[in-house]
C-alpha cells in the first residue's frame, strides 16, 4: 500500500503536473466563490483541458479543483449567505450570521482551517478506508438510503433555530417542490402545468441561488450599505485559529461523519454534513448561538463536507457509480484516459488511484492556505458599498441559474424561488430545510418505492436500517428524557418548567442580537404556504396513487403546519396587537424585485446583454451613486466578463424574441 | 399562373428538341462539381447538442466522437459538445428543432429517450425526428446475465429459476422498454422494480443480491460484469442480437459474439423461431435503442452534399486504427453507422401506428400503469 502512495507522489511532483494542479485549484477557488457554481460548472469548465494533458496532470487539474470548491465557496457562504450547495447550508446558516456581527473573518479563519484538516483527514481515512469500502457501500441497499436521507432531513428541519413550526413547514415545502417532475414509481409527471420546462422538475442550482442568492442580494441593495453592519475586525482571523484548535476534536469528529457518509452515493453529502452539524449542536452543553452564529456549526460542518468530497469518489472508483455529478464528469475524465473504474481498477490501477488522492490531499490544504492568505481582503470586500458588489454577483447568479438548462424558465424560476426565498427570510422562516428536503425528495422517493418493489414492508426491518433509524430515535429519546428530567426537576424545585433554560448550564456568550422578524412578512407567508399547499393537494389527488403518495407526505403536513402557523401568526393581527403595515425597508425592498422582474422579462425581449446592460447601469447610478462614465465603464466591464465566462462555459445566452 | 404554364408548354418545346443533350450535360456537370468542390466545413464550428446531464453516457460518447469528427470531417471544423439537459431531453431537441439550420452546423445527439416520447405522442414533444435526416449512428448492445443464486445456467433455464427473477429498471417507456419487451417475447414474469437512477446502481442492488437479473449494455459489460462472470458471482445468457440487412434482430450481437442472441435464445426454450406482435414489438424498441441507440439528427433540409460529408467522416473514422482503438474501450467497438444506412431503419422505428405499436402501448398502460 505505502509502495505505490510514495511513488505517486513523485509522479505528482513532475512540475507540469503540479502546474495543473494549481491551475485546477485556482479554478475551483475562482467558480467556487461565484454563486451558484460549484464542482460541476469547475470540472465542466476544466474538462476540455483536459485533452490536452496526459492522465496524471489532467486528473490532478480536476481534482485541484473539486476539492477546492468546498473550501471557497464558504466565503460566499459566510459573505452573502448563499451556499454553493445543500452541504455548505450550515456554514451559511453560521457564518453569515456571524459576518453581520462583524465576525466574518473568525468565521472563515474556523471555516478554512476545519476545510483543510476535513480534506486531509478524508483523505487518510479513505486511503485506510478502501480495503473496507467495497462492504460498506455494499451495506447501504435502497431501504438504508431511504432511511438515511430521512434522518438528513431530519436534523436540517429539527436543527435550525427559530420556530419549529416553520422549520418542519420549511422542509415539508422543501419536499414538495422536489416532488415537481416525474414520478419515482409510476410514469407520471406531477405539477408540470403543461410545461415541458418543468419536467425534470427545478433544478438546485435555481432553488439554492433563489432561496438564498437573490434573497440576501435584494435587501442589500435596497439598504445601499455593506454586508457587514458594524466595521470588519480584520484580527478576527487569528479568533478563527484559536476557535479552530480549541475545536480540533468536533472537526476530526465532522470529517469522519462525513467521509463515512460521502461513500454512499447521492445522499451521503448532503446528509453526512447535517449529521455532522446536527451532532456538533447535540454535544454542545449552550446550543443558545446555534442558529444565530457558532463557530462550532462552522466546524463540524466543513470538517465534513470537506471529506465528503474526496469519498465521493469511493463510489466511482470502485463501482463506477458517481456519487454526485461533478463526480460523474469525473469519471467521464477517467474513460477519456482509458481508465474504466471498477472492482479491478483499484489494483490494476494504483498509481492512478494514489494521484488522485494525492491532488485530493494537496487541493484540499492548499486552498485553504490560499483562502487564508486572502482571508483579510476578502472580509474588506464586507465593507464596500454593498451595490458595487452586488452588480457582478447578480449577473453571476444569473449565469449559474441558467447554465442549468439554458432555457428562460431558470431566470423565471430563480426571480419566483428569489421572491418566496426573501418572504422567508424576512417573516424569520428557515430556509435551509427546504434545501434540503428538495435535494432529498428525489432519492428518498426513488429509494422508498425500490425498497417496496424489492423487499415489500419487510424492509423495514432489516438490521442496517435500524441501525440508522437510531440516528433519529436516540436524539429524540434524550430529549424527551431530558424534558421530563427538568421538568421533574423544576417541580421538585418550584419553578415554572422551562426545558430551555434548564439545559443552559452556563451561557458563554452573549445572546445574539437577532434580525427582527417582520410579522407581516411571516403571515403572507403563511397565507400564501396555506393557499399553496391546498391548491397541490387538490392537484395530487388526482395522480396515480403511486405517484402520489410522497408529494402527500409533503403536503399534507405542509398545510396543517402552514395553517398553525398562520394561525400564530394571525392572532396579533385578530387581537389588534399587531397592524398590518409594510415597514420602509421591506418596501425599498419591493422596489427593488420590480426591477429584477423588468430585467427577467427584459432578458426575454432584448435578450440578455442589452437588458443587463440597462440594468447594471441603474443599479450603479441609482444605488451605488456611481459617477456615470464609471458606471458606463463598469457595465462595460461586467456584461463583457459575463459574456466571456458564458462563451467558456458553451452557453448560449437568450438573444431576445424582438428582433 | 398563365406565365407559369406557358413557361412549361415552352420548356415541354424545348425539352423535345435538346432533352436528352441538356439532361445528360446537366448529370455530368453536376458530378463533376460534386467531385470538384465537395462540401467543406473548413473554418466552421459544429456544435452536437446532447439533450442530457455532462456527466451521463451520451455526453461522454459525443465527447469521444468529437475529435475524430473533427479530424474526419472535410474542413477540419471544430467540433463542440454542448449538454442541454432538462425535461428528459425533451427541451434539448425542442431547442435544436428551432435553432438547427440546414447546414449540418448543429445536430441533437440523443437516444432513445427523445425518440420513445416522440413515438408515443408524449405531451411536451416540440420536435419532429420523422423530418430530421440522419447524420450518424451508434449501436449499443445488452447482455443479459443472473446471478448464481438462480440456479440458472442457459437461457432455457429461465423458465424454472430455483428462485423469483427480481429485475431492476429505470423505466418502462424509457430504455427498459425493449427489455420488458423481451420478457414478453420469452414469456417470463419476472419481479420488475422500476425507478431506479441508472444502470449503476442497479449493477450495486445486482451484487447485493436486491436482484438477480440483469442488464448492462456491452462497455460496462466488458469492464464491470466480466469480472464478476469470471469470479462465479454472474452468469451471461444472451445478447439483444443485432440486425440483418432487412432490419430484423436475427444476428448475433458485433461484439460479443461468444453469447447467443434473444433470437436464439427463443429457439433453444420453444424451438422455433420468434414471431407474432411481441416479437415486432421487441424489433422496433431495439431498433430505436440498441441498434441506433444513439443517433445524430440534422435538420430535415440539409443538402447532400453535407450529408455525404457525415457519410464520408464515418468511413474514414471506422478505417482509423486510433478510433478503432478507442472505440473498443467507450462502445465496446461497434463501428459507427452511416446516416443513409441508419435512416430507413429509424424511419420505420419512429413511426406511430400499427399492431405492434398498439400491443406496446397497451402492455405499458395495463402492466405497467404508465399513462399517456
Amino acid at each position: 500500500m505505502l509502495g505505490p502512495a510514495i511513488d505517486a507522489f513523485w509522479l505528482l511532483m513532475e512540475p507540469v503536473r503540479l502546474f495543473a494542479l494549481f491551475c485546477g485549484m485556482i479554478s475551483g477557488l475562482v467558480i467556487g466563490m461565484l454563486p451558484g457554481l460549484g464542482g460541476v460548472a469547475a470540472v465542466s469548465i476544466l474538462l476540455p483541458f483536459v485533452y490536452a494533458l496526459d492522465a496524471y496532470a489532467g486528473l490532478a487539474m480536476l481534482l485541484g479543483a473539486v476539492s477546492v470548491v468546498y473550501t471557497s465557496d464558504t466565503i460566499t457562504s459566510i459573505l452573502v449567505g448563499t451556499p454553493g450547495s445543500p452541504a455548505s447550508a450550515p456554514t451559511a446558516i453560521e457564518g453569515y450570521a456571524l459576518a453581520k456581527e462583524g465576525r466574518a473573518a473568525e468565521a472563515m479563519g474556523v471555516a478554512f482551517i476545519a476545510s483543510a484538516i476535513g480534506g486531509i483527514a478524508g483523505v487518510i481515512l479513505l486511503t485506510l478506508a478502501i480495503p473496507i469500502a467495497r462492504p460498506l457501500v455494499l451495506l447501504f441497499g435502497t431501504a438504508e438510503l431511504f432511511m438515511l436521507a430521512l434522518v438528513g432531513l431530519f436534523f436540517a428541519s429539527s436543527l435550525v433555530g427559530g420556530s419549529r413550526i416553520k422549520g418542519l413547514a420549511s422542509g415539508a415545502l422543501g419536499l414538495a417542490l422536489g416532488t415537481i417532475g416525474p414520478a419515482a414509481n409510476a410514469a407520471e409527471f406531477r405539477f408540470t402545468f403543461g410545461q415541458a420546462y418543468l419536467l425534470d422538475g427545478l433544478s438546485l442550482v435555481g432553488l439554492a441561488l433563489g432561496m438564498f442568492g437573490i434573497a440576501e442580494v435584494v435587501s442589500m441593495l435596497a439598504r445601499g450599505g455593506g454586508i457587514a453592519r458594524e466595521p470588519v475586525k480584520l484580527v478576527g482571523w487569528s479568533d478563527g485559529v484559536r476557535d479552530a484548535l480549541q475545536h480540533r476534536w468536533l472537526i476530526l469528529r465532522g470529517a469522519l461523519i462525513g467521509v463515512t457518509g460521502g461513500m454512499i452515493p447521492a445522499v451521503g453529502a448532503t446528509a453526512s454534513t447535517w449529521v455532522a452539524y446536527g451532532h456538533a449542536a447535540r454535544s454542545a452543553k449552550d446550543r443558545s448561538r446555534f442558529g444565530h452564529g457558532d463557530v462550532r456549526g462552522i466546524a463540524a460542518a466543513e470538517g465534513a463536507n470537506n471529506a465528503t468530497v474526496v469519498a465521493d469518489l469511493v463510489p466511482t472508483m470502485l463501482f463506477s457509480v458517481p456519487g454526485g455529478p461533478a463526480a460523474a464528469i469525473f469519471m467521464g475524465a477517467l474513460y477519456i484516459y482509458g481508465y474504466y473504474p471498477g472492482p479491478r481498477f483499484v489494483v490494476d490501477h494504483a498509481d492512478v488511484m494514489f494521484v488522485i488522492i494525492w491532488s485530493c490531499a494537496i487541493g484540499s490544504v492548499g486552498g485553504a492556505i490560499i483562502c487564508f492568505l486572502l482571508t483579510p481582503w476578502i472580509a474588506r470586500l464586507t465593507a464596500i458599498r454593498f451595490a458595487i458588489v452586488a452588480a457582478p454577483l447578480l449577473l453571476v447568479m444569473l449565469l449559474g441559474a441558467y447554465q442549468a438548462t439554458q432555457h428562460i424558465g431558470d431566470l423565471i424560476i430563480l426571480f419566483l424561488l428569489g421572491f418566496l426565498g426573501w418572504l422567508m427570510k424576512r417573516g424569520g422562516w428557515p430556509r435551509a430545510p427546504a434545501l434540503v428536503g428538495f435535494v432529498l425528495a428525489k432519492p428518498m422517493e426513488q429509494n422508498f418505492w425500490l425498497a417496496i418493489q424489492l423487499h415489500e414492508w419487510s424492509w423495514l426491518a432489516r438490521p442496517a436500517v435500524l441501525v440508522i433509524s437510531l440516528l433519529i430515535v436516540v436524539p429524540v429519546a434524550i430529549q424527551v428524557v431530558r424534558w421530563l428530567l427538568t421538568t421533574y426537576r423544576a417541580r421538585a424545585a418550584g419553578v415554572p418548567p422551562d426545558g430551555r433554560v434548564a439545559t443552559v448550564d452556563r451561557p458563554a456568550e452573549a445572546p445574539p442580537p437577532q434580525e427582527a422578524a417582520s410579522a407581516p412578512t411571516s403571515l403572507a407567508l403563511s397565507v400564501l404556504l396555506s393557499i399553496g399547499f391546498g391548491y397541490a393537494l387538490i392537484l395530487a389527488v388526482d395522480f396515480l396513487p403511486d405517484a402520489r403518495l410522497l408529494p402527500l407526505l409533503a403536503i399534507i403536513p405542509g398545510l396543517v403546519l402552514a395553517c398553525m402557523a398562520l394561525i400564530q401568526d394571525g392572532l396579533p393581527f385578530w387581537r389588534g396587537t399587531a397592524r398590518l403595515a409594510i415597514e420602509d425597508e421591506l418596501g425599498a425592498e419591493l422596489i427593488q424585485f420590480g426591477f429584477l422582474a423588468l430585467l427577467v422579462g427584459g432578458i426575454w425581449i432584448i435578450g440578455f446583454v442589452p437588458a443587463t446592460a440597462v440594468y447594471l447601469l441603474g443599479i450603479l447610478l441609482r444605488m451605488a451613486r456611481m459617477s456615470p462614465v464609471g458606471a458606463v465603464a463598469y457595465s462595460v466591464i461586467l456584461v463583457t466578463g459575463a459574456y466571456q465566462l458564458a462563451s467558456l462555459m458553451l452557453m448560449r445566452l437568450p438573444v431576445g424574441h424582438l428582433f | 399562373m398563365n406565365t407559369h404554364v406557358s413557361d412549361i408548354a415552352r420548356g415541354r418545346l424545348i425539352l423535345g428538341a435538346a432533352g436528352a443533350l441538356a439532361a445528360s450535360l446537366a448529370m455530368i456537370l453536376a458530378a463533376g462539381g460534386a467531385m470538384a468542390q465537395q462540401f467543406s466545413f473548413a473554418g466552421k464550428q459544429i456544435d452536437i447538442v446532447v439533450p442530457f446531464a455532462p456527466g451521463g453516457a451520451t455526453a461522454v460518447t459525443a465527447r469521444f466522437l468529437a475529435p475524430y469528427l473533427e479530424k474526419h470531417l472535410h474542413g477540419k471544423p471544430r467540433v463542440n459538445v454542448v449538454t442541454r439537459p432538462g425535461g428528459s431531453s425533451l427541451l434539448g431537441a425542442a431547442w435544436v428543432e428551432q435553432n438547427a439550420k440546414p447546414d449540418g452546423l448543429i445536430f441533437l445527439f440523443t437516444t432513445s429517450s427523445t425518440a420513445n416520447p416522440f413515438v408515443l405522442g408524449q405531451k411536451g414533444v416540440e420536435y419532429d425526428l420523422l423530418k430530421k435526416r440522419i447524420g450518424f449512428s451508434q449501436s449499443f448492445g445488452p447482455v443479459a446475465y443472473v446471478s448464481p443464486a438462480t440456479g440458472v445456467k442457459m437461457a432455457k433455464d429461465l423458465l424454472k429459476p430455483a428462485q423469483p427473477l427480481a429485475y431492476g429498471g429505470i423505466g418502462a417507456a424509457a430504455s427498459d422498454l425493449p427489455i420488458i419487451l423481451s420478457f414478453e417475447v420469452l414469456k417470463l414474469n419476472p419481479k420488475v422494480a422500476l425507478g431506479f437512477t441508472g444502470r449503476g446502481p442497479i449493477r450495486i442492488a445486482f451484487e447485493r443480491g436486491d436482484t438477480n437479473f440483469d442488464f448492462q449494455f456491452t462497455p460496462v459489460y466488458l469492464t464491470q460484469v466480466v469480472p464478476a462472470v469470471q469470479a462465479g458471482k454472474a452468469i451471461p445468457l444472451y445478447t439483444g442480437g443485432s440486425v440483418d440487412e432487412k432490419g430484423h434482430f436475427t444476428k448475433r450481437d458485433l461484439v460479443v459474439k461468444d453469447l447467443p442472441s434473444l433470437h436464439e435464445a427463443y429457439q433453444a426454450m420453444y424451438g422455433k423461431a420468434p414471431a407474432g406482435v411481441e416479437w415486432d414489438a421487441y424489433e422496433k424498441a431495439a431498433t430505436l435503442t440498441y441498434q441506433y441507440g444513439l443517433t445524430a439528427y440534422l435538420h430535415g433540409d440539409t443538402p447532400q452534399p453535407i450529408l455525404d460529408a457525415y457519410n464520408k467522416a464515418v468511413d474514414a473514422m471506422n478505417v482509423d486504427p486510433a478510433f478503432v482503438a478507442e472505440a473498443k474501450k467507450v462502445t465496446g467497438g461497434y463501428p459507427l453507422i452511416r446516416g443513409d444506412a441508419a435512416e430507413p431503419h429509424l424511419r420505420a422505428a419512429l413511426k406511430a401506428g400499427g399492431a405492434a405499436f398498439d400491443y406496446t402501448k397497451n402492455l405499458l398502460a395495463t402492466k405497467y400503469k404508465v399513462r399517456f
